[in-house]
């Protein structure tokens, strides 16, 4: 079994520890065991010591990246955002006259970055290490017939230059796609694929802008998709999806349901057979309906001892 | 109106003091604010335009104004950018510029208060949730481990943070 450490951040163990739960189900059955990152803070949010403080922000995030470095792990986030900062943090660390003066900050606190762990996300881990091709023989239920809209989110595409993992094209990306093709489902492409949800510091700054932001996008989603669920890779685009639909409901700017929303290792545990009381417990939108369709007999594709 | 050179230089100098490296870079095409969701939300100072404004010599002209904590820190704009600005840097640099005069809305102390006492900008008391979908009830981050918050806040006060007088 290899190690990963896995990074939380803030918003996955405090408000969807279910997310969490879902990554130490399936982690272990494809061969990753997640060693925890103790002490690990938030990575530091775009809010906060970024917004103060180059060195600040750095020695922050290499704080954080240095508990894997002592346990010899690479490490993975679930949130987009923690994997932008912390990746770019570890991209300004290259420079010397930085690292030595963030090198200096960490040993007042008895640490030193090295540099020697890198930074995935972990859709990154499924699809490049683990890949689609062993996912599908983890499935216990397929969802042949359903149909999926993909939110990748921001923060693993830009800027390329900095992350560990690209995609071909970060304006189309492919990753959440076929990852969430091996489950069976279908992932028809719209226009507004790689549109920004509106979270992040533009809701906390102006959320009418991001409300509008999000409906834009939403529109795009039910008229060219009309998709049975939406699934993301990003905690952020997740929240914003799960809170923000509801709203745009009540304030009768969209005359749909709003649509069940998943984190996408939701959605592949789910597909594993485990407890959704465990994996895919917490949201606004009730999404019970869809969940027993989900691990409903019909779908059912082997029996795993 | 006249330009003073004067001007020019030090806002220059503050944004590339503060992480703006490439401001000087800029040709003004505009192909960041063509791809920026924050231009596109409404905010009218970011990107191309306030580039624009910091290279007319405005820095105090314009410190109140909210739009570069609408940035979505998405980097869109670096990607697209033909001559290596890398904008969002000269977004950030300019909120730091901002934020280290004090100037941004008081709904951002908060999160600056949660990162210095429990190492987490977002931080609730989930331990009932997180017990209920069978997880201990404490995560193993800083929220409930003194050393690693001594540990933030040592890192957070050796720098300009710790001057604010915010905590």
């Amino acid at each position: 079994m290899e190690k990963i450490g896995l990074y939380l951040g803030c918003n996955i163990p405090m408000k969807a520890p279910d997310i969490e739960q879902s990554f130490r189900n399936i982690l272990p059955e494809f061969g990753y065991q997640p060693v925890d990152l103790e002490g690990a803070t938030c990575c530091p949010a775009w809010g906060t010591a970024p917004s103060f403080d180059m060195d600040t922000w750095c020695a922050v995030s290499s704080r954080n990246i240095t508990i894997a470095e002592e346990k010899e792990v690479d490490v993975i986030t679930g949130c987009n955002s923690c994997f932008g900062v912390l990746s770019e943090a570890k991209h300004f660390l290259e420079d010397k006259a930085r690292r030595t003066a963030v090198n200096a900050k960490l040993a007042e606190i008895g640490r030193e970055f090295k540099g020697t762990s890198d930074i995935y996300h972990i859709a990154h881990l499924l699809h490049n290490k683990v890949g689609v091709d062993r996912i599908r023989d983890k499935l216990k239920y397929s969802f042949k017939g359903m149909k999926i809209a993909v939110q990748t989110g921001c923060h693993t595409l830009w800027p390329s230059d900095v992350y560990k993992v690209k995609e071909e094209n970060p304006y189309y990306p492919t990753i959440l796609k076929e990852l969430c093709e091996a489950t069976g489902a279908d992932v028809p492409h719209y226009s507004r694929l790689e549109a920004c949800c509106g979270m992040g510091g533009m809701r906390s700054t102006d959320v009418e802008k991001s409300l509008k932001l999000f409906a834009e996008k939403l529109f795009s989603i039910k008229e060219e998709v009309d998709p049975d669920i939406i699934v993301t890779t990003c905690s952020s685009c997740f929240l914003q999806f799960d809170m923000s639909q509801p709203i745009l409901k009540e304030r009768g700017v969209i005359d749909f349901e709003p649509i069940p929303t998943f984190y996408y290792t939701q959605i592949l545990a789910l597909a594993m057979g485990f407890d959704p009381a465990q994996v895919a417990a917490i949201s606004q939108i009730d999404r019970s309906q869809i969940i027993a369709d989900m691990q409903s007999e019909r779908r059912l594709v082997k029996e795993v001892a | 109106m006249k330009i003073e050179q004067k001007k020019i230089d030090e806002a220059v100098q503050t944004i590339t003091g503060y992480g703006g490296h490439g401001i000087l870079n800029c040709v003004q095409c505009g192909a960041c604010s063509a791809v920026c969701p924050g231009v596109k939300a409404g905010f009218s100072l970011l990107c191309r335009n306030l580039i624009r404004h910091l290279l007319n010599g405005e820095l105090e002209e314009i410190i109140e104004d909210p739009s570069s904590w609408g940035c979505q820190a998405c980097n869109r704009c670096t990607e697209i950018c033909p001559q290596d600005v890398r904008p969002q840097e000269v977004v950030f640099a300019f909120r730091r510029y901002q934020a280290n005069e004090m100037a941004f809305s008081t709904s951002a102390v908060t999160s600056q208060m949660n990162l210095y006492e429990t190492g987490h900008a977002v931080f609730t008391d989930a331990r009932e949730l997180r017990k209920k979908v069978g997880l201990p009830a404490e995560p193993p981050t800083s929220a409930y481990n003194e050393k690693a918050q001594r540990e933030i806040q040592a890192l957070i006060n050796s720098g300009p943070m710790g001057e604010l007088g915010l905590f």
